[in-house]
């Protein structure tokens, strides 16, 4: 009896142990060609869709199952891009999605895993319709210049959510270090959003920073840091921080501020006199996906002007498709006036697509915002 | 007689088997970890890489540093707060104590996060209660409380108090009213049969409280999440960017178990300097 535990207990941590050795965590690095997801014949069957919150309407799902017959899971279970990816990293190193047929991840994230091998590249002909709605400004973004593997969700800026009440007259990001405002400043965790304004704020143009201008402004911010004048970093939650009155500043996405709007009409989102970043959400289709046909059809549905309106409607942020502001506009939404839904190219003007930090900085960028945020020497 | 040897085996198996499955595998492949090196697109290799451990203690010690003060600090607080009350409750709780007892676990009721999320509000810059430090002075009139050392160390008290009180509680409940009736007898002060009856006989809750509040504490990482900004950062926050954010897996790793290590110690010394003897009293000697 006792020998018989014994022999089952060492069995059982053998197993475990012969099991770590046949998957060990990382190792990406593409080798040999990428696979295209092929579509093959209707649509039918079911799609899983990984998705941030708010990001949909209540309708959109319900009528895609009614008119194409597939049957949708849709999860929001992505909150942050490095979370998300941490938890499907080793299924995807395994050539497996956990089901999911779409995910939806940031501009870096997309070309992260995309350089890893864990996308799937478009079946062109599959998604052309989808493409044939894409706003120019889209078409052609530098991380997958021919959208080969990634297409828009919803776009957005980041800039400056300020509590007008209490901070009138914010007009740069250089306000976020004015001392009037010590303790009452938040900034993003994440390194793609804040660094860049900061860098915007000193004179330099992120798009081509070098790595000592990544390091200027993650030195820049420790100094603010130290002094007491930034309060902390944050993700979402800014919006509970300017919400209780302790920020009066943050850095922030266009589409939080109309919601937060809402409920406090002084919030206001600030396209600082520097520029913004512009950002997209992106849908890719990860290795291992069962269904990439279903995938498409989502894909062109949602990219019907009509069927779009009714996203954009709901979210508030940019949206990637052609044509939505007339709808929206002729059916009396007042997203379709919003420089926030529709920024104008002069809104824009001096806003930049979300830069990445030079490649063999990187590593060392990462580190030292990182050590930043979780309060290092 | 055989099959009676065999009983306290099969008693230990299912928590031996838990523990094996969910413990100890998961140790070893942390182990493991801890000793690669590499990077997550180039591949993580085994190549006994022990700098790792040094390397995670050097690097972030001022966050070991503060962790170990943070939570300290906790421990004392939880330690004054709950031992008074937990002597209340057991020797003038009366027909109460019942619903007393239940009025220190009830905020379990509610989950760790929500509650923890809750003191955002309650410690707000205009929030009533900072309103009242600052007139009390407490708080500079232009100072706040949230995101402060203070606001972490009042989050890590608030919730690990219920696990000093109820240990503190069990032995205070356990102790034999006759002998401080005794203690009495023999023209002890009330003061003097506390500290030389009564205390002692709870010193076994009093150690196992402060165990069950600071070992946790150490590794908390919520409170500073919440409650605390930048420079409140403690390790389990470090650990957390190094794993999601970073995915230095092998230093994350390795900061575990530095962690662990430290911890273990630190409880070693704590029993052998205040435990052996009061747990066992004479026979420890």
């Amino acid at each position: 009896m006792r020998r018989t535990m014994t022999v089952a207990l060492v069995g059982l941590v053998l197993s475990f142990v012969l099991a770590a050795c046949g998957s060990d965590l990382g190792g990406g690095g593409r080798d040999g060609e990428v696979e295209t997801a092929e579509a093959e014949g209707e649509a039918g069957g079911d799609l899983f869709v990984s998705n941030w919150p708010f990001y949909i309407d209540k309708e959109t799902l319900p009528t895609f199952e009614d008119e194409s017959g597939v049957s949708v899971t849709y999860r929001e279970d992505v909150d942050d891009n490095n979370v998300i990816f941490t938890k499907l990293q080793p299924l995807l190193q395994d050539g497996e999605s956990g089901g999911r047929d779409i995910i939806v991840v940031t501009d870096w994230m997309a070309k992260k895993m995309y350089d890893l091998g864990y996308l799937q590249e478009f079946d062109q002909e599959a998604v052309a319709p989808a493409k044939e709605n894409l706003t120019e400004s889209l078409q052609s973004p530098n991380f997958d210049p021919e959208r080969a593997y990634s297409l828009p969700w919803q776009s957005g800026l980041t800039g400056l959510v300020v509590n007008t009440a209490e901070a009138p007259d914010v007009d740069s990001i250089s306000d976020i270090f004015d001392p009037k405002y010590k303790g009452r400043v938040t900034v993003l965790t994440e390194l793609r959003d804040t660094v860049p304004l900061v860098m915007k704020s000193m004179g330099v143009d992120p798009t081509d920073a070098t790595g000592e201008d990544w390091m200027a402004a993650i030195d820049k911010l420790r100094e603010a840091v130290d002094s007491g004048q930034l309060r902390d970093f944050t993700g979402n939650s800014y919006t509970n921080s300017l919400a209780r009155g302790d920020a009066a500043i943050a850095i922030g996405w266009s589409g939080d501020a109309v919601q937060l709007q809402a409920d406090d009409p002084d919030i206001e989102f600030v396209n600082p006199e520097e520029g913004c970043i512009l950002w997209s959400d992106n849908m890719v289709i990860p290795v291992g996906a069962p269904n990439p046909t279903a995938a498409y059809e989502f894909m062109n549905y949602v990219y019907e002007p009509q069927n779009q309106a009714q996203i954009a409607d709901y979210n508030f942020y940019v949206t990637p498709v052609a044509g939505v502001q007339e709808i929206l506009d002729s059916q009396g939404s007042e997203a379709a006036g919003s420089e926030l839904v529709f920024p104008s190219e002069d809104y824009t003007a001096d806003c930049v697509t979300q830069p990445e930090p030079p490649e063999d900085a990187a590593e060392e960028i990462e580190q030292e915002f990182q050590s930043l945020i979780t309060g290092g020497g | 007689m055989r099959r009676r040897r065999l009983v306290p085996y099969g008693l230990l198996g299912p928590g031996l088997l838990w523990l094996a499955v969910f413990f100890v595998v998961p140790m070893f492949f942390m182990g493991i970890v801890s000793l690669e090196s590499g990077s997550l697109s180039e591949g993580f290799a085994l190549t006994w890489e022990f700098s790792n451990f040094g390397d995670s203690l050097s690097s972030f010690d001022t966050q070991f540093l503060r962790s170990f003060l943070y939570a300290g600090a906790a421990t004392v607080l939880c330690l004054l707060i709950a031992y008074p009350l937990a002597y209340a409750i057991a020797f003038r709780g009366g027909r109460y104590k019942n619903a007393l007892l239940l009025a220190v676990i009830a905020p379990f009721f509610t989950t760790y996060l929500i509650r923890t999320i809750a003191w955002q509000t309650i410690l707000a810059d205009q929030s009533p209660a900072v309103d009242v430090l600052q007139f009390v002075g407490l708080v500079a009139d232009d100072g706040r409380v949230l995101d402060t050392a203070g606001s972490v160390i009042a989050g890590l008290t608030y919730n690990f108090l219920p696990f000093m009180i109820l240990p503190i509680y069990a032995s205070l409940e356990g102790i034999d009213k006759r002998l401080i009736e005794a203690s009495k007898d023999l023209y002890a002060s009330a003061r003097s049969s506390f500290w030389r009856v009564t205390l002692p006989l709870s010193a076994p809750g009093v150690i196992a409280g402060t165990l069950l509040t600071f070992i946790p504490a150490v590794g908390d990482y919520i409170n500073a999440e919440f409650l605390g900004g930048p420079g409140q950062a403690m390790i389990g926050n470090v650990i957390q960017s190094q794993y999601l954010v970073i995915k230095d897996y092998p230093v994350a790793a390795a900061l575990s178990f530095v962690l662990m290590g430290v911890i273990l110690l630190a409880v070693l010394a704590y029993i052998r300097f205040a435990g052996s003897e009061s747990l066992m009293g004479e026979e420890a000697k």
